[in-house]
């Protein structure tokens, strides 16, 4: 395992103004992530934990700070290059799931490899090795709504690694499933870390989460307060 | 991202837009039968007098007196054909806030403002297409309908198959034109969506 930092942040900061009040969902983050770390961002409602999120995967731009993802300055790309890094680099999992409705399984998690100009029998071969993976070869043709809350979720998981991305932010995996669901997902996440080496940052509430990660970054009013080792 | 450049493909063909268009048609057949029925509607209308038009000028070659499509009738055409592009501008805008997560989502996935566009507008080509197509078969029964009762229901027959053609063709085409410019507005909205708020987005 290599020890390379793959994701820095540096005095990140995030600021909203609404009706003359200035909200501080970031507010000066400095941070450091190794290539095929698993961290967990625990803090209560509104500390800044999808904000943070938002910012890794250059969805929205600071007020202040930078985001550096393999040594590239991330607000310095362009919007071909930022569609790049979120369809390559990143995987996406979040708490509503939030597939495609109208797609079934296997088109849901060949559609980042439709982005990405693979071809489309390569794209579904992948993605049909990757629901496999994740325990849904029986479930390739059917529907989200045709699926339990926790199968969504493996659907998900697998779509959000449809291109072998170095790192995978999942925004409360857990948030929406039942304990024994929650438990498997935790597990085939944190498989997927030790294997194939992605980076894994999740924000969580889920203790058992917490406690198989590498380092737990505790936030509160957009801060850190303190990094544990777990 | 030093590979940038080797493998800087983020691509978007238009078999995946034609592909997904279909699926969000075929899955949420409701709105797009909307869609589909206010745009054959207006063309019917505008093929409906195209034809009559067609028909008269074969009956008058027949020997029979000339007839004609009267002004107004061109003028309530043209109010269909603006009254259907705006339901189907409506219809298209509701289709857009139905997506936002999913907007959210494919963006969040790799999709580009283009792809989203893209997507749209192939789905709006495809109802327009059938839109087109079926407002010519009821141009047809329309026409027949106020014409074949001086003229004679035979009277498509005596009209050059050519003419026909050509009429059928020139419909469906600007049933696709209006489709897309129906569209514009929404697919651009939905193009241009941030991602944090589309995401963000409780319906
Ligand atoms: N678009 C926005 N406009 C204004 N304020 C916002 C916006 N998005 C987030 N905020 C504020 O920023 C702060 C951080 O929000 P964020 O969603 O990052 O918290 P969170 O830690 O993810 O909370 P939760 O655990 O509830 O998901 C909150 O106070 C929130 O109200
Ligand atoms: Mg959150």
């Amino acid at each position: 395992m290599s020890f390379e930092t793959i994701i820095e942040l540096e005095e990140l900061a995030r600021y909203y103004e609404m009706g003359g009040v200035t909200i501080k969902a970031l507010d000066g983050v400095t941070i450091q992530i190794r290539r095929s770390e698993y961290v967990s961002i625990v803090g209560p409602s509104g500390s800044g934990k999808t904000t943070l999120f938002n910012m890794i995967g250059g969805l929205d731009r600071p007020t202040r700070g930078r985001v550096y993802i393999d040594g590239v300055d991330v607000s310095r790309l362009d919007a071909y290059e930022l569609a790049w890094l979120r369809c390559r680099k990143i995987g996406y999992i979040f708490q509503t799931f939030n597939l495609i409705q109208v797609l079934t399984a296997i088109e849901n998690v060949a559609l980042p490899t439709v982005f990405a100009g693979v071809p489309r029998d390569e794209g579904l071969e992948r993605a049909e090795k990757l629901l496999s993976s994740v325990g849904l070869s029986e479930r390739l043709h059917h529907r989200p709504t045709e699926l339990s809350a926790g199968q969504q979720q493996r659907v998900a998981i697998a779509r959000a690694m449809a291109n072998d991305p170095a790192i995978i932010l999942a925004d409360e995996p857990t948030g929406n499933l039942d304990l024994n669901t929650g438990m498997e997902i935790i597990d085939l996440l944190h498989g997927l870390n030790k294997t194939r080496g992605m980076t894994l940052i999740a924000a969580t509430h889920d203790l058992k989460m917490i406690k198989a990660s590498d380092r737990i970054v505790w936030m509160r009013d957009g801060k850190i307060e303190k990094i544990e080792r777990g | 991202m030093s590979e940038r450049d080797s493998v800087s493909r983020v691509q978007f063909k238009l078999d995946d837009a034609l592909r997904l268009g279909y699926d969000y048609i075929k899955r949420r057949l409701d709105r797009a039968t909307i869609n589909i029925a206010s745009i054959a509607l207006g063309i019917s209308f505008l093929s409906t007098l195209m034809l009559t038009d067609a028909f008269y000028r074969a009956y008058a070659l027949a020997g029979g007196g000339r007839l004609s499509v009267e002004t107004y009738q061109y003028w309530l055409m043209f109010v269909a054909l603006v009254v259907s592009v705006v339901g189907v501008t409506n219809a298209m805008l509701i289709a857009v806030y139905e997506r936002y997560r999913e907007i959210g989502t494919m963006k969040c996935l790799g999709a580009m403002d283009s792809h989203i566009l893209l997507l749209f507008l192939v789905e709006s080509s495809i109802q327009g297409t059938i839109g087109g197509v079926l407002g010519f078969i009821l141009g047809i029964i329309g026409a027949l309908l106020s014409t074949g009762f001086t003229t004679g229901f035979d009277i498509i027959l005596k009209v050059p198959l050519a003419e026909i053609l050509l009429l059928f063709v020139g419909s469906t085409v600007l049933s696709i034109i209006l489709s897309i410019v129906a569209t514009m507005y929404p697919a651009f909205r939905a193009a241009k969506l941030n991602p944090v708020e589309a995401l963000s987005y409780e319906l």
